[in-house]
């Protein structure tokens, strides 16, 4: 082996430094020299024997990859990508979460102002916050519609029932990744979410031996706490990334080994031609398969980190308090349908279908074994498939905040408009059109556009609780002096005759109260916020998944 | 392919860009957002002392207007906070009469955390079996230091020299026990002695109803009047022998401060004693 030295004097300084490069291009790439990395840039035809197969024999990731796919699965349809977005998805997670752990001790005490921390002292720690937070919900999501897509297209049949039984397991973890990761900013939201959850697991249907004990293996005590925080933050960074990394790897191993299924048109029915491809029907991972996936992850970060930045806010509420239970405790979206079933149905008997459910979707493909893939042939399984959705959409619907039993009708227009968790409408003007003074629903303000709009709300809310203001004869004296009584029964649930104010004081250099007063048969209430000057409630209000 | 390639440039230029952007915007953003944790601890803090402390240190802090869980009106058993002689300056003159080193910060939490020993201001933080987690001690405490204003902290603080006997400085003021009957409630005298013309009503201190009379047995060639302004401008030199729970303690349960909040209005001590010694 000469040494550069020797072959600088044999060939001249440039000759001898363009063919170093070239040895380095040819080690990393295991295979690819320049000059072939070009020509493949280029789409040229590959010189033989063929370079661009050298990383796939080679290289530990690109050996893992298949060296060609069949042209048919390369376009948006049949795979819409999703699978590759699912594993995107799972590194993004990844890589952004390692960042925030730096910074998160798993610590009642620590754990919260380790949040407001990221968010005040971390550069960029809110935006790798917020795509840490929106990558989960869109994991959850891509996973979601990956496995609706392998149903429509009967990729799950015979060979690859296997391969959709550990997607299941994924999907699994993937839910139970997202949840884990809920409860460690240790705000009321985390907390209570859990906690209700958690309370869930003690009501299965097993011997009172396993259910007394499983809340003290879940949160290691008879209450969430820091034994309990520790634990699930052990789950959330080692022991879920970890499964779902295996079963990854096994599922991804059944995927090259059985081809990408082709469409179902494409196939004779019963038969599995997704490994047998023509030579004129390849299309090669170096360079075309490559450069897709690079493309994707460019578009698909910028999409993330746009959205991260400017359209979706990672909610945090007040610290964790055991002694105070918010108004309405909110499940995330896609865990919804449960909390929707709890309503329906007994506790013990849902909690025990649900893993009969997961059970009967993993061994489903050796059941089903009708020979076609095809839509037409498929018709009765693609029904039950569309109905479930269905059930699946009005039980996370009915899961919702949106659809509960009502609370008293103050407590509804209070949390309509000043809400004891989040900015909400009231908190939301900015501290300098908190003029001190009291106010009625509806009230205008002028030069004051922002509070007149709170106050346009609060009519609204008042509306919605009490009455309907159409036809109303004190109306326009309700709404200038705030002495005017609303007058209606239109609901059962609603305030009868009430009055209501809002009262804005100054009690401290920059520190306002905030106090709705309701005055109604059998209501007597006032209901006190605290303002400061500095606490930027606006700020949390640019996002479009904050409701203020 | 080479529209991929371009489609994929575009996209990661863009990235970068917008991470530029956010990157520019960031210390505006961080500055932000440490005043806005700030103020969110400060609200935490509003809603905590309204619940806890405001019984005793009253809804604004003066010590003036307190209610008991029923809503009641009581008498303040605590000091003012929302005063000058707590908050204002480095070295507020509470921290110096105290003897207490360190941050006027650290002084008010660890007041708070710790409660104050032989008087009824209890101790607040988990740590020593009170009830509020240490970032709740954290939020009352920077509620507590909000009080500070230019308008408290910009007037000199008054200080009246106190004349050594009670005869001199009844000379310069003529009390009206009329006028002292509302003082004795609003400077919470009560709360902790009690209605005068109900023996047994005293909370913490000794009833008072009698002390024109018994006042001037407690020190040898004291009379009354010298002997119960003395007291209250220093509750320490002398301790009276029963309190409601037993003997009284020492250091005194009765707040210190009155030689400094009666200042300003030196009439207002004319007034009590006029109202206790019954002339
Ligand atoms: C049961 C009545 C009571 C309650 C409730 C109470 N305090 Fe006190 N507090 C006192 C008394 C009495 C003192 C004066 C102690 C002394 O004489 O040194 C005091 C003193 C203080 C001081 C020191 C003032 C000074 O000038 O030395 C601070 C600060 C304080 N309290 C804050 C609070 C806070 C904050 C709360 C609510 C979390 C609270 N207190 C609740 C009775 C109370
Ligand atoms: C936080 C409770 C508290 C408050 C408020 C308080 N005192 Fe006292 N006071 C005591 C206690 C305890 C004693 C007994 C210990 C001592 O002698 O200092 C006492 C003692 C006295 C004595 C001597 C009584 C005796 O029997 O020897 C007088 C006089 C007195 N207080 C007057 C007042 C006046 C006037 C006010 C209002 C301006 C006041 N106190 C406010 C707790 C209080
Ligand atoms: C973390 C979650 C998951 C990851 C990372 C993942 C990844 C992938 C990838 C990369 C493919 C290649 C084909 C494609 O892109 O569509 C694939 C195929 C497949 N996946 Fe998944 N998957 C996950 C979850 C699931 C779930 C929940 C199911 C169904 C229950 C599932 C069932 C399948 C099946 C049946 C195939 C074969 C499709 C075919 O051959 O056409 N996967 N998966």
């Amino acid at each position: 082996m000469t040494t550069f030295f020797d072959q600088v004097k044999e060939m001249g300084l440039k000759q001898a430094a363009i063919a170093k490069v070239d040895e380095a291009a040819e080690r990393i790439t295991a295979g690819m020299n320049v000059g072939d990395i070009r020509s493949a840039l280029r789409g040229d035809e590959p010189r033989r024997p063929n370079p661009r197969l050298r990383p796939h024999a080679d290289s530990f990731w690109f050996h893992i990859r298949p060296s060609f796919y069949h042209t048919e699965v390369t376009h948006i349809y049949p795979t819409f990508r999703l699978g590759w977005l699912s594993t995107f998805m799972f590194v993004w997670e990844t890589i952004t979460g390692i960042i925030l752990m730096v910074f998160y001790t798993p610590s009642p005490s620590a754990a919260y102002s380790n949040m407001w921390n990221i968010l005040s002292n971390v550069p960029l720690g809110q935006l790798f916050r917020n795509m840490h937070r929106i990558g989960a919900e869109v994991m959850v999501l891509v996973v979601a519609l990956h496995m609706l897509r392998t149903f429509i297209t009967g990729s799950y049949k015979k060979p690859r029932q296997f391969t959709w039984a550990t997607g299941m397991i994924l999907l699994v973890l993937t839910l139970l990744l997202s949840f884990s990761g809920y409860l460690l900013p240790w705000d009321q939201l985390a907390y209570w979410a859990l906690t209700v959850f958690l309370s869930g697991a003690e009501a299965a249907p097993a011997p009172a031996a396993v259910n007394s004990n499983i809340l003290l293996i879940l949160q290691g005590a008879p209450s969430l706490g820091a034994g309990g925080l520790l634990r699930w933050y052990l789950f959330h960074v080692l022991l879920m990334p970890l499964i779902l990394g295996i079963f990854f790897f096994v599922h991804y191993y059944k995927v090259v080994l059985h081809g990408f299924s082709l469409p179902p048109g494409r196939e004779e029915i019963g038969e599995d031609t997704a490994k047998r491809v023509p030579r004129t029907e390849r299309t090669y991972f170096m360079p075309d398969i490559f450069t897709s996936e690079l493309m994707w992850t460019a578009v698909t970060t910028l999409l993330l980190v746009a959205g991260a930045l400017w359209f979706w806010d990672a909610p945090l509420e007040h610290h964790a308090d055991p002694i105070v239970t918010p108004l309405h405790v909110v499940a995330p979206w896609y865990l919804s349908w449960s909390q929707g079933w709890l309503k329906l149905a007994d506790k013990t008997l849902v909690v025990g279908f649900i893993p009969l459910l997961m059970v009967s979707f993993i061994v489903m493909p050796y059941f089903e074994v009708g020979k076609s893939r095809r839509y037409a042939d498929r018709r009765l399984g693609l029904s039950v498939a569309f109905l479930f959705m269905a059930v699946m959409f009005i039980s996370n619907w009915m899961g919702s905040p949106e659809y509960r039993v009502e609370g008293s009708p103050e407590m509804e227009v209070i949390q309509e408009i000043l809400p004891g968790e989040g900015a909400g409408t009231m908190l939301a003007v900015p501290y300098e059109y908190l003029t001190p003074g009291t106010y009625s629903p509806g009230q205008e303000i002028p030069g004051n556009p922002y509070l007149t709009r709170a106050l346009e709300e609060y009519q609204a809310a008042m509306g919605r609780h009490s009455c309907t203001l159409q036809g109303n004869p004190e109306l326009d004296k309700c709404k200038s002096e705030g002495t005017g009584r609303y007058s209606n029964n239109s609901r059962n649930t609603a305030m009868l005759d009430p009055i209501s104010t809002l009262t804005i004081e100054e009690i401290q250099p920059n520190l306002s109260t905030l106090t709705l007063r309701f005055e109604a048969t059998g209501v007597d209430l006032d209901w006190t916020s605290w303002r400061h000057a500095d606490s930027n409630y606006e700020e949390e209000c640019r996002f479009v998944n904050k409701d203020c | 392919m080479q529209v991929k390639v371009v489609i994929g440039t575009i996209a990661f230029m863009l990235t970068m860009i917008i991470l530029g952007f956010a990157a520019l915007r960031e210390p505006a953003r961080l500055e932000e957002f440490t005043l806005a944790y700030e103020g969110r601890s400060i609200e935490n803090g509003a809603r905590l002392f309204q619940n806890n402390c405001a019984t005793c240190h009253g809804v604004n802090g003066k010590a003036e207007e307190c209610y008991d869980s029923a809503g009641n009106v009581v008498g303040c058993k605590g000091l003012p906070l929302n005063t000058a002689s707590l908050l204002c300056g480095d070295k507020p003159s509470r921290m110096v009469t105290l003897g207490w080193e360190g941050t006027k910060g650290n002084f008010v939490q660890n007041t708070i955390a710790a409660g104050r020993v032989g008087t009824v201001m209890p101790t607040w933080s988990a740590q020593f079996g009170g009830p509020m987690r240490d970032d709740q001690v954290g939020d009352v405490a920077a509620f507590v230091l909000n009080w500070e204003s230019d308008a408290m902290c910009g007037v000199e603080a008054v200080v009246f020299e106190w004349p050594d006997s009670v005869d001199d400085f009844l000379a310069d003021y003529a009390g009206d026990a009329a006028n002292g009957e509302g003082l004795f409630l609003t400077y919470a005298c009560s709360g902790c002695h009690g209605d005068l013309g109900t023996a047994g009503s005293n909370a913490v201190g000794p009833w008072l109803g009698e002390i024109a009379v018994i006042g001037g047995d407690r020190i040898a060639g004291t009379s009354a009047a010298q002997y119960v302004y003395e007291s209250i401008l220093h509750p320490n030199d002398f301790i009276a022998p029963d309190c409601p729970n037993g003997p009284c303690l020492s250091p005194s349960a009765m707040p210190p401060n009155f030689a400094e909040r009666m200042s300003a209005n030196p009439q207002d001590l004319a007034d009590i004693l006029s109202l206790l010694l019954g002339e």
